[in-house]
């Protein structure tokens, strides 16, 4: 057959941009969290130069700490693509544990955090053997023990707040160094930590394994039960350690400790590209990630934002963080 | 519809040609200047390595991906803006290897999934039940039974039939023979050769020279994104002459010499493996012998040594690996390993990889503790391990920190493969180890096997492939009912034998 039609003939598909993608478009995307977070940072500076004082550089650091620690103790059941939602509701009913602990049962302040932070490791195992051995989905076993944990915060407290915390417990969350926090340096060593057990370890290798594909991790000598109830734990005891932080820097429990970190504990690994499938997602962007959202929280509240403002404001930056990776993810993968 | 009566029509004996078809990755050229044509109411043969641009190519076809230069014409008329939805109006589909098929509802609806008779929101139920009869006819398919419940070869035929209905024309094969078992194949294409009396046309992707050559009325060749080579006529071609032209050169085919164990004492010996309908006495395997396993689907062989390896529940069962006292069969793949006894699945993709990790963290994932020292990862022993795996396996990458996700089937099946052999086995046992790879990737590995067994290593090969057996085993099992009902070893061991046994069994 002759090729006289071949020459009326279009191309039949323009070029694909996808191809020729400029690395440099591939990079800001790479790096959207921490771009947002300097522009964020600039902006809120604009409208109030308080922003960028020194007093309010403190402030977002510890405030950054109690987002911080229970962000990468949401992250690590992420990484094994599973969810934990009692986190926070265990943070506040663990530090309770502990500070009854020490009222109740008279017992030196420090074993009694200990063992609120015992408790919350415990509460993580259990999750953890629900899920593997029993077969539970982790997303409804975490929901019910999230309801069950905030309960029994309410039943413990009857409603009233903790307030009698030995001088020794929120001694951590008060102190301060040449007028600098000290609490920040926890989250800190935590955010080392886990980079360490994440990149150097048997253990953090066989998490995102395990993450990446089961059936494969499995098959390969990882033994995926163990590793997912060791995750669960460590996050668990994360939690703890949380839950202790939050109620020294408040020196108070309420009766509904915690709660509010909810959302912002998920947001904040899953903002800082730690997929919910598992497998990907590293600790830097943990901190990208619980950095943006204080960051978003303090500046609302220094530019004074309404309060009836603050929620669709704050809600509004979180959904476009969470578009743009998205889009990352679509085009670079 | 033959050609003749196509011209008498006034059609174009051309239904689909592409011209000077490109598509670039980044800077890589997956496609260069590919320009074919496809006669109506033919079967035409795609062939090429893995990596060669098949599946680019008919990703362009179907509309899946975009060219970055090049036009499709169908009968004659080019196709612009092409895409998955325009080329489906137009009569192109593609049916993938992964039969997209949902189990829970019948053949029928399947049949018409998305394409529903329906008047207001509602299914035509009637009309939908009374359509699906009329197409499943003649195919043996129940259009009442779940999906679910249907054999290999009745999703395939159930897809093809599905892209029929749908205005087919031009059907795209991916490698429809994989996983079927020879009968089935051969069901297969009787079914394809009805089709092609009715006029439709296909497109047929094979790494199978011997199913080219049976099926196919013209072929084409791919080879490093180009036209290598093809014919319109595959009558004047030979399996080498195939081969020379998939691979650009001769294929040395892996040859072999059958070795005998008379005299030696066993290095593995298996004892009463009893499991979900698995009743296995004894199986002894000396030094660096070969065994093949093979049977029907469901008679054993993949579930023994599955059980073997840990992956699937025993009541019980004894292994004992040379000197070692005779142990119970471990509990999961990690006590297998410890052992010294290493497996791969034949689906590397579910049950083999790590899609996102490098090729490197790949090949050390199941030996770890190997190279850690109280937990923590030697970064320089892991380096050593893998570079030599990636090596010795010959993993045609830029090095061993690429991702597995970018490899081609028989690269990633070399990176499975050298995990498991970094892990030191002393039975290796390997579940169809080249299927849906190319023949060149083919004699790699198993020549790998074979260097493996000179160093008195134990292999067991599960597989369907009778060429595969023959040029690769010492000794052959074949399995019925889950227990070895025969073995063959030297001489008995041809295709024809093998062939009866499977019928004999199919017959049963």
């Amino acid at each position: 057959m002759s090729q006289t039609s071949a020459t009326a003939a279009k191309p039949a598909a323009a070029p694909n941009s996808q191809d020729h993608g400029p690395s440099i478009l591939g990079w800001i995307l790479h790096n959207v969290v921490w771009i947002w977070l300097i522009a964020l940072v600039v902006l809120f500076g604009m409208f109030n130069e308080y922003f960028f004082t020194t007093f309010n550089l403190q402030n977002i650091m510890v405030q950054a700490t109690v987002l911080g620690m229970i962000g990468l103790a949401v992250a690590l059941p992420l990484l094994v693509a599973e969810i934990d939602l009692s986190l926070p509701a265990n943070l506040g009913f663990s530090s309770a544990i502990g500070a009854m602990a020490y009222s109740d049962l008279g017992l030196p302040w420090f074993l009694a955090m200990l063992i609120g932070v015992g408790v919350a490791t415990l509460i993580g195992l259990f999750n953890g053997i629900c899920i593997t051995k029993l077969k539970m989905v982790s997303l409804i076993q975490t929901l019910s023990m999230m309801i069950i944990l905030q309960g029994a915060l309410l039943a413990l407290t009857q409603g009233r707040t903790i307030t009698n915390l030995p001088q020794g417990y929120v001694w951590i969350g008060q102190a301060t160094i040449g007028g600098w926090p000290i609490m920040p340096v926890i989250f800190v060593v935590a955010l080392i930590g886990m980079a360490i057990l994440l990149k150097n370890t048997v253990l953090g290798r066989s998490i995102y394994a395990v993450g990446g594909n089961a059936v494969a991790s499995n098959s390969a000598g990882i033994r995926v039960d163990r590793i997912k109830i060791i995750t669960y734990t460590l996050a668990g005891a994360l939690a703890g350690v949380a839950g202790f932080l939050l109620a020294s820097w408040q020196m108070a429990i309420t009766s509904n400790q915690g709660s509010s970190y909810l959302l912002y504990a998920i947001a904040a690994p899953i903002i800082g590209g730690v997929s919910v499938f598992g497998g990907r997602g590293n600790v830097v962007g943990v901190l990208g990630g619980v950095l943006l959202l204080t960051v978003i929280q303090v500046g609302l509240a220094i530019i004074a934002v309404p309060s009836f403002y603050v929620g669709i404001i704050g809600g509004v930056m979180i959904f476009i963080a969470v578009a743009i990776d998205a889009i990352r993810v679509r085009y670079f993968g | 519809m033959s050609v003749a009566a196509a011209t008498e029509t006034g059609q174009d004996p051309i239904i689909l040609r592409v011209e000077k078809l490109t598509k670039h990755y980044g800077s890589t050229a997956a496609l260069r200047d590919v320009s074919l044509g496809i006669r109506r109411g033919t079967i035409h043969g795609l062939l090429g390595e893995n990596g060669a641009g098949k599946t680019t190519l008919v990703g362009i076809i179907s509309g899946q991906r975009t060219p970055t230069s090049g036009s499709i014409y169908l009968d004659g008329q080019p196709i612009v803006n092409v895409d998955v939805k325009a080329m489906e109006k137009a009569g192109v589909f593609l049916v993938t290897q992964e039969p997209m098929i949902i189990d829970h509802i019948t053949a029928a609806e399947n049949l018409m999934l998305g394409i529903w008779p329906s008047s207001g929101g509602f299914v035509n139920w009637r009309k939908l039940k009374a359509d699906a009869a009329r197409m499943l006819q003649d195919t043996g398919i129940d259009p009442q039974s779940l999906a679910g419940k249907l054999d290999a070869v009745a999703r395939r035929k159930l897809n093809i039939l599905r892209a029929m209905f749908s205005g087919g024309k031009v059907i795209i094969l991916d490698e429809p023979t994989a996983a079927l078992t020879v009968e089935d194949r051969a069901q297969l294409f009787t079914f394809m050769k009805e089709l092609k009396a009715q006029g439709v046309t296909f497109i047929f992707i094979s790494h199978y020279n011997d199913e080219i050559l049976e099926i196919c009325d013209a072929c084409s060749v791919l080879r490093d994104g180009a036209l290598a080579g093809g014919t319109e006529d595959v009558g004047n071609l030979t399996s080498e002459q195939l081969s020379e032209l998939v691979l650009g050169r001769g294929l040395v085919l892996f040859q072999r010499e059958r070795r005998t164990y008379n005299e030696q004492r066993p290095a593995v010996r298996i004892r009463d493996v009893r499991g979900d309908g698995i009743n296995v006495s004894a199986l002894d395997l000396r030094p660096g012998e070969i065994v093949g396993f093979t049977g029907l689907p469901g008679a054993g062989a993949k579930e023994l040594a599955r059980m073997i390896f840990g992956l699937m529940p025993v009541r019980s069962g004894t292994i004992a690996l040379g000197d070692s006292p005779v142990q119970p069969l471990p509990a999961a793949p990690r006590d297998a390993f410890d052992m010294g006894i290493a497996f791969l699945s034949d689906d590397r993709r579910r049950d083999g990889l790590v899609a996102q990790m490098t090729i490197g963290e790949n090949i050390s994932l199941s030996s770890l503790s190997a190279v850690a020292r109280s937990g923590f990862l030697k970064p320089e022993a892991e380096k050593v391990l893998s570079d030599r795996y990636f090596k010795a396996m010959g993993i045609k990458a830029s090095g061993p920190a690429t991702v597995v996700d970018t490899l081609s089937g028989g690269n990633q099946q070399k990176v499975c493969l050298g995990r498991v052999l970094a892990t030191g086995p002393r039975l290796l046992m390997l579940d169809e180890p080249t299927r849906g790879i190319d023949i060149g990737v083919k004699q790699d590995v198993l020549r790998i096997i074979d260097e493996l067994s000179l160093t008195g290593v134990c292999v067991i090969i599960v597989s369907t492939d009778t060429d595969e057996i023959v040029r690769a085993v010492d000794r052959v099992c074949i399995f019925e009912a889950g227990a070895i009902r025969e073995e063959l070893s030297g001489d008995e061991i041809t295709s024809e034998r093998l062939r009866q046994g499977a019928k004999v069994t199919a017959g049963a």
